[in-house]
């Protein structure tokens, strides 16, 4: 019968300091992902191995990991793209590891609602006037943003995040450009200071990585640079036109 | 608060210089390494031969204009992007000390350029 | 989920060597070096600037025909040529342009850049040199 030998990096901090590897051979199918063989793993081989997941078809952004050193998704990830089907796995980069291949994501979490992901309206309409009427035209300038699934493995990509935990990142920032650009919204004045803040998109030199592992085609990279775009302009309007010129 | 807004708007506006200094590199800078580094010491087109080095430091406003522009724009380019790149590469608990060191050979570098073109320029053009 | 110290969290630093594991990450590293060629060069003609400006004609010349500078000046150049055709890509992938229905791809953004850099180094050439 067909196997796949995976490789699992594995951390236990009740067990010990150190990660260390462990090696499992799973029967192979063509059309098996890379979750599929995790679940065999847990389930039939060793059931203290630890990761997560949950949609198993690429929409809920839950089982990022690090295969054979690309961040994926392991619900998108045929085994047979392997070559060898020997995988090795690793939790997310640049993500402190809580266990296993399970990381702790609360910086990504904090800097998701830093951005404040919601319409920020300068004052809200009473619904009896009817919903913010939005063309084809104005949802086109910002729907490609709105497509991310909180996977991280923009994150996991970003040398720049890796060497500087402050710096907000691509999905944030594409998240924050979702909201600039959405028609309904007026809150540029909120959340400029906090996209064009030192640490935030002015930390990025363009490695684009972020945009080549997105499972889902946001191109965080571009909305990074449309903010950079955003905020030289804004500058040099706030000298020549101190007072307004909004 | 403040200061950190006014800073954060100041590298705006830096971003801007270094992002107008990558179009000059890109642009304008090839042709004059051509111009300066190879064609005129290897008498090549469109000097054919010719000797006379008076155009390269510009005897004319326009051909000062071009070495201004070119110079102090990949100039402040060139060091504003290799000081980041060094501190992708390890370096990065020396970032403030590369940005000082960076900021002063743009400065001095620029100062010196203009200098030397409007000051004391052989063949300054009669302005 | 705070961190609980009897289990701690395993940290990872990233190491300098970060930018060799894949091909995208060494590009990219190249990319951003070019930059030290480009403010070497624009030190280097400062520093033949202030040779001939202050009247020492003879060295500015040697300077100028000295083989090491050549070959710097080659180096410089492509890597000049370098930056200039990986800035141009990035113009296409940043400032896509729409024209009805269609989008710019990168590449094209590079080709017509390209072109548009020949011709102004063309027209420096003429306006400085050949006129």
């Amino acid at each position: 019968m067909d196997t796949a030998t995976i490789r699992v990096t594995r951390y236990r901090p009740e067990k010990g300091p150190e990660p260390f590897f462990q090696e499992y051979k799973v029967p192979y199918r063509n059309d098996m992902v890379v979750l599929d063989a995790l679940n065999y793993i847990k389930a039939n081989l060793d059931g203290t191995l630890t990761y997560r997941w949950s949609c198993r078809m690429g929409v809920c952004g839950s089982c990022g990991a690090s295969v054979d050193g690309t961040p994926k998704l392991t619900c998108a990830s045929f085994l047979h793209e392997f070559k060898g089907r020997t995988i090795t796995i690793d939790p997310l980069p640049n993500f402190p590891v809580v266990k296993d291949l399970v990381v702790n994501m609360e910086d990504f979490m904090e800097k998701l609602v830093r951005i404040k992901p919601w319409i920020i309206r300068e004052k809200e309409t009473p619904p009896e006037q009817g919903e913010y009427k939005q063309s084809a035209e104005e949802l086109e300038r910002y729907q490609q943003f709105s497509s991310c699934i909180n996977c991280m493995l923009c994150y996991s990509a970003c040398p720049i995040y890796g060497l500087n935990e402050k710096f907000l990142g691509p999905a944030a920032t594409a998240l924050a450009y979702r909201y600039i650009e959405d028609s309904r919204d007026q809150g540029r004045n909120v959340r400029f200071p906090i996209v064009h803040e030192m640490e935030g998109v002015w930390e990025c030199t363009l490695v684009g990585e972020c945009s080549v592992v997105c499972p889902k085609g946001v191109d965080p990279m571009l909305a990074i640079q449309k903010t950079k775009i955003l905020g030289a302009t804004n500058a040099i309007r706030s000298i020549l036109m101190p007072r307004g010129g909004r | 608060m403040r200061e950190t807004r006014k800073v954060a708007r100041l590298h705006a506006i830096l971003w801007g210089i270094f992002s107008l200094g990558g179009m000059i590199a890109a642009f304008l800078l090839p042709v004059m390494i051509y111009l300066t580094g190879i064609a005129y010491p290897l008498g090549l087109w469109p000097f054919n031969g010719s000797r006379d080095p008076s155009f390269l430091v510009t005897g004319t406003l326009l051909g000062m204009l071009f070495v201004f522009v070119t110079v102090a724009g990949s100039l402040f380019h060139g060091i504003f992007r290799f000081q980041s790149a060094l501190t992708e590469v390890g370096l990065l608990r020396l970032k403030r000390g590369l940005e000082a060191v960076g900021y002063l050979i743009i400065f001095v570098g620029i100062v010196l350029l203009a200098y030397y073109l409007l000051v004391l320029n052989p063949s300054l053009p009669a302005l | 989920m705070t961190e609980n110290k009897s289990f701690p969290e395993l940290r990872r630093k990233l190491n300098p060597g970060w930018w060799t594991a894949n091909r995208h990450y060494v590009q990219y590293m190249v990319r951003e070096w070019t930059s030290l060629f480009v403010a070497l060069f624009s030190l280097v003609y400062i520093y033949g600037l202030s040779l001939w400006v202050t009247g020492s004609r003879s060295a500015f010349l040697n300077l100028l025909k000295n083989p090491a500078t050549i070959a710097f000046s080659f180096i410089a150049l492509v890597f000049t040529l370098y930056h200039a055709v990986t800035w141009f890509y990035l113009l296409g992938q940043v400032v896509p342009i729409k024209i009805g229905k269609t989008t710019s791809k990168p590449w094209q953004a590079l080709v017509a850049n390209l072109i548009l850099m020949l011709i102004v180094s063309y027209l420096v050439i003429w306006l400085l040199v050949l006129r």
